[in-house]
């Protein structure tokens, strides 16, 4: 049965969630996530390099030789994650200064790939465009909901402004700050949504 | 034409590369001036955290103010070297000077403010490294910088040793970085070397 739109963002953002059901982007989603500012524009920068890569790559898919399909493919990624790297440098100098490294490594972001590989290669432009988009939003859930728990309790803080009432009752929990941080929080995230994935397939 | 014969897959590799080499140098021609103007401002931040100096406000002509009000900048060349020298106009007993030198996976540049008599470390400021997030990157944190401030310099210790980062309980040591004991270990080395030749050069 052809994917209808319906189908394609349900798996991208839920059924197939790229980071709790498929661990795929997982080095930035550890990184990125102990500030919400940052994870906001990584978050962007990967939308829009999977939506856009998707989307060529469905474009083209009758015209790139099967040979060197994969050559092809990561230029066209690489020259999304370029822009994406030179817009941020120029928009947001000092979150490129902490994310830079892991914008440049969207371009071997597994999910990028492999959506690239199992679905654009074999689906029409519009709904590869959804399969990006979806998958880009999945992977941007899972790291929004770490990063809304992670600055909060690590720098007292939401998109760097301070929480109410701070001095009265906040106190910093270090370990949110570095990365054994968001190794517990994924681990966390993964629990729930695959208790509720596993409640809604027993009703 | 075949889509498996060597001449389709040259001429589609040099097609694609062309648009998308294109594309990208248009995002980037796009973006020149604003890239321009963010390494300035980052410099003249950089320079008024070094120097603690007061700034009215965030935006890049404050800090251009702050910097041009209160700091003469000069440079100098002694030894071979080109020393880029910041001093204070409001008659302070410091002097800064860009330092660089290999971190752990690539240079390291920063300036550091010293005073006159070239007896303590005021403070030190990051313009730029690639050491590893998280990790080494860790340097540019207030809490690795602040331990820098003030901080006594033995010129009668080795060379290696004028100033510490790592274990060790003299007045002249500061706390390395946990899990990036090699980025440590080369600043460390690298401000050894450079005080070492600053106080050489003369330059005060």
């Amino acid at each position: 049965m052809a994917d209808t739109p319906k189908t394609v963002f349900t798996n991208g953002t839920w059924k197939e969630n790229p980071i709790y059901r498929q661990v795929l982007g997982i080095c930035s989603a550890l990184a990125v996530t102990n500030l919400l500012a940052n994870t906001l524009f990584m978050c962007a920068g990967v939308i829009f390099t999977l939506a856009l890569s998707s989307l060529t790559i469905s474009l083209l898919r009758n015209l790139i030789p099967k040979r060197i399909r994969m050559i092809v493919q990561v230029l066209i990624i690489a020259s999304y994650v370029m822009m994406v790297d030179i817009t941020i440098r120029a928009v947001a100098p000092d979150i490129h200064r902490f994310i830079g490294p892991y914008v440049g490594l969207i371009i071997t972001n597994c999910i990028i790939m492999g959506r690239a590989e199992a679905f654009a290669g074999q689906n029409k432009p519009f709904i590869s465009l959804l399969d990006g988009i979806a998958s880009g939003m999945g992977y941007s859930f899972v790291l929004i909901a770490i990063a809304l728990v992670r600055e909060p309790l690590g720098f007292g803080t939401i998109l760097g402004l301070e929480l109410p009432a701070k001095e009265l009752w906040w106190h910093q929990w270090t370990i949110m700050v570095m990365p054994p941080g968001a190794f517990f929080m994924l681990a966390i995230i993964t629990w729930i949504a695959r208790c509720i994935s596993a409640e809604k397939s027993k009703t | 034409m075949n889509k498996s014969s060597p001449l389709y897959i040259l001429i589609f590799i040099v097609a694609i590369s062309a648009l998308f080499g294109f594309g990208v140098s248009m995002v980037h021609y796009s973006t020149e001036d604003m890239l321009a103007r963010n390494l300035t401002l980052h410099r003249n931040r950089t320079i008024a955290r070094a120097f603690d100096l007061s700034v009215e406000g965030k935006s890049s002509e404050a800090y251009q103010q702050a910097v041009a009000t209160a700091i003469r900048d000069t440079v100098n060349i002694i030894n071979n070297r080109e020393w880029e020298l910041f001093y204070r106009t409001d008659g302070r007993d410091e002097v800064g000077f860009i330092f660089t030198g290999m971190g752990f996976w690539d240079r390291i540049t920063g300036i550091l403010v010293v005073s006159s008599d070239l007896q303590e470390i005021r403070d030190i400021k990051f313009l730029s490294h690639k050491e590893t997030p998280g990790l080494g990157a860790r340097i540019e944190e207030k809490s690795f910088t602040d331990q820098f401030e003030n901080l006594p310099i033995d010129w009668d210790a080795p060379l290696a040793e004028h100033i510490i980062i790592g274990p060790g309980d003299t007045p002249n040591t500061v706390d390395a970085i946990t899990g990036a004991t090699q980025t440590s270990m080369a600043l460390m080395n690298m401000l050894n070397e450079e005080l070492n030749a600053f106080r050489k050069a003369q330059v005060k």
